[in-house]
């Protein structure tokens, strides 16, 4: 066991963690907003430590560097773009929001 | 390291199983989607660890593929909620 190694587990299993606790809200949230909400923090937070553990355990000169930084990346850019475009047509489509939702901004923006 | 990478790999499989029940049951289609999307998500990262796993890293382009088209879905459908087909 080399430090390399210790770390690259603790990346990993700190990003399976986040991964099973994105999965657990997007299984106990209420509404499709507070899904999305849990699901961005899955991308961000669940998979970019468990690429930088294979880059951190592989070395940084083999194959797996380059494209494992490259799918970090494309998920870095291209989730939040995802996640806004779903939120935009859950509420154009007038999903309806949880009950204990307390505040609607873009209501009382349109209404304005 | 193996057998981290082989662990960790079912781990993501068996998260995605459990996305599953969201799919199935999910009250609205924009629940599926969102479901459908930290699921593509974790395929991804399931393919870049069992490459890792098997020493294969010819696998990493398809996990490459996945994570740049997976995103699609989302837009096309997203596009289809908000303004119809066209």
């Amino acid at each position: 066991m080399t430090i390399r190694t210790v770390a690259a587990t603790i990346l990993i299993l700190l990003g399976l963690a986040v991964s099973v606790s994105g999965a657990l809200g997007i299984l106990r949230m209420p509404d499709v907003y507070l899904r999305i909400q849990a699901s961005t923090k899955n991308v961000t937070l669940g998979a970019l430590p468990v690429l930088l553990g294979l880059v951190v355990a592989e070395g940084f000169l083999t194959p797996y560097t380059g494209r494992a930084l490259i799918i970090a990346v494309l998920l870095l850019v291209m989730n939040p773009i995802s996640s806004h475009a779903l939120a935009r047509a859950a509420y154009k489509a007038r999903v309806p929001m949880w009950r204990g939702a307390v505040v609607d901004q873009a209501q009382q923006k349109s209404e304005d | 390291m193996t057998t981290v990478y082989g662990a960790a790999c079912l781990a993501e499989l068996a998260i995605c199983a459990a996305l599953l029940i969201r799919v199935a049951f999910g009250p609205t289609v924009s629940d599926r989607i969102v479901a459908v999307n930290t699921m593509s998500t974790q395929v991804t990262l399931a393919v870049v660890l069992f490459a890792a796993w098997a020493d294969r890293t010819i696998y990493l382009d398809v996990a490459i593929w996945l994570a740049s088209f997976s995103y699609l879905a989302t837009i096309v459908w997203s596009r289809y909620l908000e303004r119809g087909l066209l």
